[in-house]
């Protein structure tokens, strides 16, 4: 047997002695693997299959799968782990293998659909793809010739590639289009991280680590699931103690040592308190600090009269944060003290060997939620956890994001229908306020592109975007592309269907580990078709061949819509999808890859030659390539001779510069790269939070959330509603067509402290009713000892709905529900009926023995945008009753004008400033498809 | 080779993914489970926890599952996997009774059972069962246990391990590493109608929360499983009871005609043997129709497994028949039965009336039905069937017939050796906790108002007094058929709530 597989080494430890059982088929024999049909068995019946890689689709971890392509019926048989890659490692979570359902879903959307009445009205016709693609095109075309730039919006929930390659896309059109989903997801820790080092992400290396600390639940969801799970378990097998700050009993709090229950929006105290401790007991590393954090510049700027020591320095730490004391943290927490304190010198004892993440979790849920990543990241830095292995590195050293042919110049166009003045800070779209900044005629669509997005069930306030969806003055066309139903595609004029995980081209990498790796996601039917001898132009034509419809994959989409857009090339678009191997011809998707693969992987055209391949067919063939392992402290990394010359160095600051870019700084008198900061150091000290006016967080420190205890009167029933959580088993609204996941998953109760229970007088199973700001939802309750008293959780994934019987929605999953507005801005949802059997060609479907569909809490959610880093604020501060006679499982009420009213409260929070040359944002801040820098400035100044 | 799996609780985090890939792998339908994680919680807030166990078949190396299958359609394979033949199966789930772990379901496309087979199809190719290969924190381990090289051989050897239910004798060859006990002991869990993330299907074996299941001092609450349907209903109930009528008739007939010296007539010569026969035929139309597979009972003959007593009982069954058969030919066309027919006959009827208690005892899984009296008392029902039957018969045809005292006698001792048996049922020590509480589900559970007022009131003890009054000629003797149909009724009702109370113990 060929053993070659670029496994990760400690994927190695598992084999077994010879003759003992392998996990995977020899990588040799993948394209003619033969194996005994299941099914048939103990029959002895064989089945050929080609075994082709790919990327799973369902979270934004990209693990790998391997696609077993039966070879005589050309069709998926099942997804397996895909062994050679470096992120997964081989295995998956059970949304890995559910792959297939989401494939065979018998409800799935095969053709595009045209929405022949007004949106939301349900009447859908069979379309073309031409008639689509010619009628977008030509909309797009006379927005970008009337000047209309910023009316072209791409909205994307999961993009499924790297945004760079839809970059390369908007950018060649000139637009600055990019909205995403990241304000209501990652945005608040992203922010905390950056103001530290530049990068907003982190990345853990759990598997070395000595002591793990999470305020996330990685061993059930989040970024990213199954590759961090395996790296956490590894970790604690080999040692490392976990603790766990979650408010609810997650699966992984389950798995803790310690698990500290903390009342939400308090865990940056309790952070803090654990600084103080190692503070205070010089359990900290005090040359790291002093090497890596910008003291200096805090003392400069803010003890000028001071002497400008790293003494003083270390007194002025000890002074301020001597005020979170464990006692104080346990006050606000409701955690214990003493517990608090042993994590604290758990967190010293393990010192480099820290590994941290936060990724949602309180960052998402409150006002001042980026402040929990910053402290969080303090600890990190006191014990000097940065970069280290089992400490935590920026995200970028362990992702590798390979350049895709003819970047274009970045645009000068900047969009406020998504990076609106007032958040300046932002770190991503505003993207969750469109519908009020639609509703206050901030500007409008013509075309209106949602990519695997459901805003109107996923985001807050999922009735203002019906409103502002519906108003076809407000949205042009609103085109969905998606593989499956959602609420929001009910409200589409075009829905397109687009592959799933096996059914597209789509380069991935993420920081899984101390590693940088791509993943190759692949059309495996088209593959295996070609194989056999057929070619095609394009994915949907082999789709076509197999029986798939006319499902296409984006990319192709977007070049064929860009030749259309600019069909004569006369605007500059189209030079941006010609061939680079034959000049002025419409680039095939095969030779996109190649040439990436060519030219932008280091090692991997070696790697391939080595095995007598094109670096095109070695990803085809394994699906991923390690570029670069064991990924430490690249911060220390010298600046060379070459990247030194023409440089100078700041006699103050010690910022390296070159061509007036900073490139490094010096430490103790030698230049290195440092972090990608104003400062290039870990800062500690932000200045640009006190030059955007925010003096008062421009070093960690706790923000009262809006939630905190002071704002919730128990005595009034008011309660906090945490509504965030995920579950190991379902992805945000993409997993409703898989029924193997929705029999294991699919409902919603209340959680609630079997203290407050009685106190409701309500038991399990009972009805209540959650008023929030703007409306209510009637749901059950699950009483559990699992959740802090005066806190209630519901999982964020349920209570999907459809409005047609037998359209419009994955019979799996949604209820069918009577939408109905009973006065203007006053909507009002009941369920019809919940999830019921019916009859397909997957007799499955008749067999459904789920009744439940969850409870759809976002709707009843008003927008909360924090003023600082654009997140939206989750928790909900409540009242809970027991549910009146006339409610019903699963009502829903929303009026959207106080929706509108809270908007404006919490616009009013923002402290709207420019910078220095009227610089609508910082221009060292992190920019998703950063515009070209004239772009920053306010026009006219 | 003998293959076993190692799973290790203390890595597992409950995540589904072996559930889903063993789903996938075997295109396992919607509803039913080759292996699943369950999730129970303990402790008060906050100290409190939740835990998970990954359950499936144990591939048992003395499996009960193959030793009542009466197709083989199970069957270990040398190497220690315990496989299945779906061509074979009839679809009895016997299987699903003699399992003490739940391993077993109906495919519901196949009509036949199923399990985990720890994928010997790809064990074939050399490759590791789909659930080993998928889980991301590498919790389930599969080998060769016989290889002291092997992985899960080295865990056996060096960790801490613990299989579930030692005490059924089974041999089970997956061993959980990190465990939490209470996974392991179904009854020590408490349940509500709800889970955490799912509906909770109303079949489940009497796992309901106000059952009288429950242990009062339950520590953990079983938070999410999957469904586990109750595997037999009415029929196996009514079964039992056509059996009795059936084997009772001619065993209360020959009693009579030897013992008792009554003398042959039309009621002993052809409506006894009659009544045997349609009785029997009532049983096997039954036993038959309870098969998911009835286009298969065939196989019990032609692919017998001489282990399994669903199959001796068929011998036996049909050996009554013939016999039966034979007594009522002598009747019609002889007017008299030779006295050796009609002892191979009663003893025939006895093996009928008792080979029950063999294949109850086979049904592993559930501790009430091991019980030694249910032997005797099967014998006992078919006294009591058999009496009343006659009584009845008799006493239609000829209604002051004072012959048919000695029945009254069979029947009013047989009632009360009835309810000794039943009274030593409940009052004996219990040899498990599953007996215990199956016993205080028939006592003071959902099922005890059924079981004192019909079974014991109307079925056995009103009956008694009114065959003791007319024995002592205090009322007509038409009154003793009163007494027969009530006794009939009552044991109609014992079997439907033995057959329950037997199947209320969750098993995983």
């Amino acid at each position: 047997m060929k053993d070659h597989l670029p496994l990760n080494p400690q994927a190695l430890d598992l084999d077994e002695p010879a003759g003992g059982l392998s996990s995977y088929p020899p990588s040799d024999r993948w394209d003619n693997w033969t194996e005994y049909d299941p099914a048939r068995w103990p029959e002895k019946v064989e089945k050929h299959y080609s075994l082709i890689p790919t990327i799973c689709f369902n979270c934004e971890a990209a693990c790998g799968l391997l696609a077993y392509v039966d070879k005589d019926k050309m069709r998926v048989q099942k997804f397996e782990g895909n062994p050679a890659h470096p992120g997964s490692r081989g295995r998956n979570c059970a949304k890995g293998p559910a792959t297939i359902n989401q494939v065979n879903d018998p409800e799935r959307i095969l053709y595009p659909l045209r929405q022949t009445g007004k949106r939301g009205e349900g009447k859908w016709e069979r379309v073309t793809w031409d008639e689509v693609l010619d009628d977008l095109a030509s909309r797009i075309r006379l927005a970008l010739q009337e000047g209309r730039k910023n009316e072209i919006m791409y909205h994307v929930g999961r993009p499924g590639h790297e945004l760079i390659y839809n970059q390369r896309v908007l950018h060649a059109w000139g637009i600055d289009g990019h909205n995403s989903h990241t304000n209501v997801c990652s945005a608040g820790a992203r922010t905390g991280y950056a103001f530290w080092h530049g990068f907003d992400r982190p990345s853990p290396d759990h598997s070395h680590a000595r002591f793990i600390l999470l305020l996330s639940s990685h061993l059930e969801a989040g970024h990213y699931f199954n590759p961090h799970a395996q790296r956490i378990i590894d970790g604690k097998m080999d040692g490392a103690k976990v603790c766990v700050i979650d408010t609810r009993l997650s699966n992984t709090a389950s798995k803790a040592d310690y698990w500290l229950s903390t009342w939400p929006g308090s865990e940056s105290a309790v952070l803090l308190a654990m600084c103080n401790v190692l503070l205070q007991e010089n359990l900290f590393d005090r040359e790291f600090v002093r090497r890596w954090v910008n003291w200096e510049e805090y003392l400069r700027e803010e003890h000028p009269a001071r002497p400008q020591t790293f003494e003083t320095f270390l007194e002025v730490l000890k002074e301020i944060y001597a005020r979170y004391t464990p006692e104080f943290a346990a006050q606000e927490s409701g955690a214990d003290p003493r517990m608090i304190v042993e994590v604290a010198h758990e967190v010293g004892r393990a010192g480099h060997a820290l590994s941290t993440h936060v990724w949602r979790n309180a960052a998402a849920g409150n006002l001042g939620g980026w402040q929990v990543a910053r402290a969080l990241e303090f600890l990190a830095v006191l014990v000097g956890a940065v970069g280290t292995p089992g400490g935590t590195s920026p995200s970028a050293w362990n992702k590798f994001i390979p350049t895709p042919p003819m970047m274009p110049p970045p645009p000068n166009a900047w969009n406020e229908l998504m990076w609106a003045r007032e958040y300046p800070l932002a770190f991503f779209e505003m993207s969750f306020l469109l519908p009020h900044f639609l509703k206050e005629g901030r500007g409008k669509l013509a075309v209106y592109f949602s990519r695997v997005y459901n805003p109107v069930w996923t985001n807050p306030d999922g009735l203002s975007w019906i409103e502002a969806l519906t108003d076809e003055s407000k949205v042009g066309r609103h085109a969905c592309l998606t593989p499956t139903w959602s609420e929001t595609a009910w409200f589409a004029d075009y829905v397109l269907p687009m592959g799933h995980a096996s059914e597209r081209h789509d380069l991935m990498s993420q920081e899984t580990h101390a590693a940088r790796w791509v993943g190759f996601r692949q059309p495996v039917l088209r593959l295996a078709l070609e194989r056999q001898g057929k070619k095609f132009n394009s994915t949907y034509e082999a789709h076509r061949e197999a029986g798939l419809g006319e499902v296409w994959e984006e990319d192709e989409f977007w070049i064929e819509l860009s030749w259309r857009v600019d069909p004569d090339g006369k605007m500059g678009i189209r030079r941006y999808f010609e061939s680079p191997y034959r000049p002025g011809e419409k680039i095939r998707i095969d030779e996109y890859y190649r040439w990436i693969f060519e030219n932008s992987v280091p090692g991997l055209p070696q790697a391939a030659s080595s095995e007598g391949l094109t670096p095109l067919d070695y990803m085809r063939k394994y699906g991923a390539f390690l570029v670069e392992n064991n990924i430490y402290e690249l911060h220390r990394k010298a600046l060379k001779p070459e990247e030194m010359q023409g440089s100078t160095v700041d006699p103050v600051t010690h910022v390296v510069k070159k061509n007036g870019a900073p490139i490094g700084v010096e430490v103790d008198g030698s230049a290195v790269a440092g972090f990608p900061t104003p400062s290039r150091k870990l800062e500690f000290y932000s200045k640009t939070l006190k030059d955007w006016h925010w003096p008062e967080h421009s070093i960690p420190g706790y923000i009262k959330s809006h939630v905190h205890r002071d704002n919730i009167d128990a005595a009034k029933g008011e309660m906090l509603l945490l509504p965030t959580f995920r579950l190991p088993t379902l992805i945000h609204t993409r997993s409703g067509n898989a029924k193997w996941l929705y029999e294991i998953s699919h409902k919603n109760p209340v959680w609630l402290h079997p203290q407050d229970a009685s106190r409701l007088g309500v038991v399990t199973g009972d009805l209540v009713r959650v008023q929030t700001a703007i409306g209510y939802f009637v749901d059950r309750v699950w009483a559990t000892e699992g959740m802090r008293p005066g806190v209630i959780a519901c999982s964020h994934h349920l209570g999907r709905w459809r409005l047609k019987e037998d359209f419009g929605g994955e019979r799996w999953s949604t209820a069918l529900v009577d939408l109905k507005q009973i006065e203007p801005g006053k909507w009002m949802m009941r369920t019809i009926h919940g999830i019921q059997p019916f009859e397909s060609a997957d007799p499955d479907s008749s067999r459904i023995h789920w009744e439940d569909a969850g409870v759809h809490q976002n709707l009843t959610f008003p927008v909360q945008p924090d003023p600082i880093s654009g997140q939206h604020c989750w928790h909900q501060k409540v009242t809970v009753t027991k549910a009146r006679a006339e409610d019903r499982y699963g009502d829903v009420f929303v009026d959207t004008n106080r929706a509108h009213e809270e908007y404006r409260r919490w616009l009013q929070m923002t402290r709207a400033v420019t910078g220095s040359g009227n610089l609508r944002r910082p221009l060292w801040m992190i920019r998703v498809y950063r515009p070209a820098p004239e772009a920053f400035y306010l026009p006219g100044k | 080779m003998r293959y076993g799996f190692v799973i290790d609780q203390d890595r597992c985090i409950g995540c589904h993914a072996c559930t889903v890939a063993c789903k996938e792998e075997h295109q396992v339908p919607v509803g039913v489970f080759r292996t699943w994680v369950k999730h129970i919680e303990k402790g008060e807030f906050p100290h409190s926890s939740r835990h998970y166990g990954v359950m499936r078949c144990n591939h048992c190396d003395d499996s009960p599952c193959t030793e009542i299958c009466p197709t083989s359609a199970l069957y270990q394979r040398t190497d220690g996997i315990v496989d299945f033949d779906n061509r074979r199966c009839i679809g009895c789930k016997a299987c699903m009774q003699a399992c003490p772990y739940d391993a077993l379901y109906i495919d519901p496309n196949h009509n036949t059972a199923a399990k985990c087979n720890f994928c010997a199809h790809r064990v074939e190719m050399r490759l590791e069962p789909a659930c080993v290969i998928v889980c991301p924190t590498q919790a389930i381990l599969a080998g060769d246990l016989e290889n002291p090289a092997s992985k899960v051989s080295r865990v056996v050897a060096t960790q801490k391990v613990s299989v579930r239910k030692p005490q059924k004798g089974t041999q089970p060859k997956l061993f959980y590493v990190g465990v939490e006990g209470d996974l392991l002991e179904p009854t020590r869990l408490s349940r509500a109608d709800t889970y955490l993330w799912s509906d909770r299907r109303e079949q489940y074996a009497g796992a309901s929360a106000n059952d009288g299941v429950n242990l009062a001092g339950a520590l953990a609450r079983e938070v999410y499983d999957v469904p586990h349907p109750t595997p037999w209903g009415w029929r196996i109930a009514a079964y039992l009871w056509s059996k009795a009528v059936a084997a009772g008739a001619l065993l209360v007939a020959a009693v009579l005609l030897t013992l008792a010296g009554q003398t042959a007539s039309t009621l002993f010569n052809i409506v006894c043997p009659a009544g045997a026969l349609v009785g029997l035929a009532v049983t096997s139309a039954l036993l038959v129709f309870d098969l998911k597979r009835p286009d298969r009972f065939f196989y019990l003959i032609t692919k017998p497994n001489f282990r399994s007593w669903l199959v001796i009982g068929t011998y036996f069954l049909i050996g009554y028949g013939v016999l039966a058969s034979a007594w009522l030919l002598f009747g019609i066309f002889l007017g008299s039965v030779p006295r050796v027919l009609q002892w191979l006959a009663a003893g025939f009827a006895v093996a009928s009336a008792c080979y029950s208690a063999f294949l109850f005892a086979q049904a592993k899984g559930r501790d009430l039905w091991q019980s030694p009296l249910f032997l005797w008392h099967l014998l006992v029902q078919a006294f009591v069937a058999g009496s009343s039957t006659i009584l009845i018969m008799g006493i239609l045809m000829d209604p002051t017939a004072g012959a048919l005292r000695p029945a009254i006698l069979i029947l009013l001792i047989s009632l009360i050796v009835s309810l000794a048996m039943n009274m030593g049922e409940i009052a004996l020590p219990h040899i498990s906790e599953d007996v215990r509480i199956a016993t205080r589900v028939l006592i003071h559970g959902r099922l005890s108002r059924r079981f004192w007022g019909l079974v014991i009131g109307i079925g056995i003890i009103a009956p008694i007094i009114l065959a003791a009054l007319a024995m002592l000629g205090a009322v007509p003797i038409a009154f003793a058929m009163i007494a027969a149909v009530l006794a009939l009724a009552g044991l109609w009702w014992f079997e439907e709530l033995w057959v329950k109370a037997g199947q209320s113990v969750p098993l995983s």
